[in-house]
């Protein structure tokens, strides 16, 4: 595909630029401040297999400065023409580079590559823009921690991997931190939320 | 003080909503999320100049203008005041670039920034703090390189802060840093929570409340996440104690307040008076109702 005629693939974005991406932000920033709660996120439209809060996530939050990893199955002609046209994001094949990735459930199972941050500089580190089915058909995870007052029961239908590979990229204050969102919700999860896995419990 | 409560104009035209451009706006939201995520870490940010002078609350008027929406109902207090310089002009620049609403009572903000104080009335979770920071880094007056303290943040070496805090006891006799009293957030972070008197403290162990936390001249934000545990530092044997006052409020007769001394006149005589004004108010204005 080449710029020139990628504007057939174009779609509307935010119906007001200003506003709905404050709206798409304080939905995110109430997500991440309370992990584990879905908040409603539905200021865009769906954009090919990309959900509306997914879309809307992207929308709020790239632009030219913030290198963009995407997913095989969302590294279509729309979406890449969408996104360089109402963000400008750069989208790296390296994952080291990114500063967002853009995932869905298939992609789970290795997050090695992904930038966690360093001691001196945590907040320099990636985040997961994870796109799945539902937010709340999977197994029942106890979690804890800032933002949560004793504990919240999340069911998102992850698979255990993704728990161990979260664990392995976490030594706080590095790690990463992930959106997950599902049609018109988002549900944050924090690097400094401890989720109780079911053999810990029993330990 | 009332009258300019609920005042909804038109925005100022050409201005972006609440002054700052989108990009700006961005950077700053994605700062928020890492400040969020590391409870207590100072994320840098690219701080923009804003039309007021360092010193008067840039740092946390940009965070308020990367938050605001048009159904926020802002509050600035300033010392706790509604009503003083720095509060009058905050809110009034944000009801003319953003025309949203503004109000003094604190129940009805769903944004809060404040210089120096947190308000007496309990916090809900649908609100949002929003501090001016003069000087984010607590161990600064210590270390004065960025590069050692970054270190020691990164270490989590924060010996120095007791010994300050024990250079106080050995002059003293007691800990006698009253205002921006370091914590440790979420037992890891040593956080400089302002310069709010160290009375306030205690309010920020567990709020169901966001705090957020703007630096302009230091161009640093960071943040307190709701239900985040929140200590203050202290020994054993010298346990973190907030003021108390023998003298009630002369106002409204709080006795649990923050209060401000104030001189009467020529023979030194004192009053004290509450620093909420909006609490001294709502409590003057309920004696009021029962008196009716």
């Amino acid at each position: 595909m080449n710029a020139a005629n990628s504007s057939q693939w174009l779609q509307p974005a935010f119906n007001d630029p200003v506003l709905d991406a404050q709206t798409s932000f304080r939905s995110a920033l109430k997500a991440l401040a309370e992990p584990g709660l879905a908040q409603p996120l539905n200021r865009a439209l769906a954009l090919e297999n990309l959900h509306p809060a997914t879309y809307a996530l992207c929308l709020a939050f790239l632009d030219g400065d913030t290198p963009l990893w995407l997913a095989p199955c969302f590294d279509t002609p729309a979406i890449r023409a969408n996104l360089a046209f109402h963000c400008g994001c750069p989208i790296v094949d390296e994952r080291e580079l990114a500063l967002f990735a853009l995932l869905d459930d298939s992609q789970l199972s290795d997050l090695s590559d992904f930038e966690n941050g360093s001691e001196r500089y945590p907040d320099q580190s990636c985040t997961l823009l994870v796109q799945l089915d539902a937010l709340s058909t999977g197994e029942v995870l106890r979690w804890r921690g800032p933002g949560i007052k004793d504990v919240r029961c999340v069911e998102l239908p992850l698979p255990a991997v993704f728990w161990q590979q979260r664990q392995a990229r976490s030594a706080f204050p590095r790690g990463l931190d992930a959106f997950f969102a599902a049609g018109e919700q988002v549900i944050g999860l924090p690097r400094s939320t401890h989720v109780l896995l079911k053999a810990e419990e029993a330990a | 003080m009332n009258a300019q409560s609920q005042i909804t104009r038109a925005p100022e035209a050409g201005y972006n909503f609440a002054y700052l451009d989108e990009q700006t706006k961005r950077m700053i939201r994605r700062g928020l999320l890492k400040a969020v995520a590391v409870p207590g870490y100072q994320v840098p940010f690219g701080g923009r100049e804003m039309p007021l002078p360092y010193g008067w609350g840039t740092g946390g008027m940009q965070l308020t203008a990367a938050i605001l929406g048009a159904d926020d109902v802002l509050k600035v207090i300033d010392q706790g005041a509604d009503d003083t310089t720095n509060a009058v002009s905050i809110r009034r620049f944000f009801a003319r670039t953003a025309g949203v609403k503004t109000t003094t009572r604190t129940p009805e903000a769903t944004v809060i920034q404040t210089r120096h104080r947190i308000p007496e009335t309990p916090l809900s979770g649908d609100q949002i703090m929003v501090y001016q920071v003069p000087i984010p880094e607590p161990l600064r007056f210590i270390e004065p390189s960025e590069t050692e303290t970054r270190t020691m943040h990164a270490l989590e070496d924060y010996g120095v802060m007791h010994v300050k805090l024990y250079e106080d006891i050995a002059t003293f006799g007691h800990i006698a840093t009253s205002y921006a009293y370091p914590v440790t957030v979420d037992e890891r972070y040593v956080m400089d929570p302002s310069p709010i008197p160290k009375f306030d403290n205690p309010k920020l162990h567990m709020s169901p409340a966001l705090m957020l936390f703007g630096a302009g001249r230091e161009k640093r934000l960071y943040a307190v996440p709701p239900f985040t545990r929140v200590v203050s530092l202290d020994f054993e044997d010298h346990p973190f104690e907030i003021q108390r006052w023998d003298e009630c409020c002369a106002f409204c007769g709080s006795q649990d307040s923050y209060l401000d001394e104030l001189i009467v006149d020529d023979a030194g005589t004192k009053r004290f008076v509450c620093s909420d004004t909006d609490y001294c108010m709502q409590r003057r204005d309920l004696e009021e109702e029962g008196a009716r």
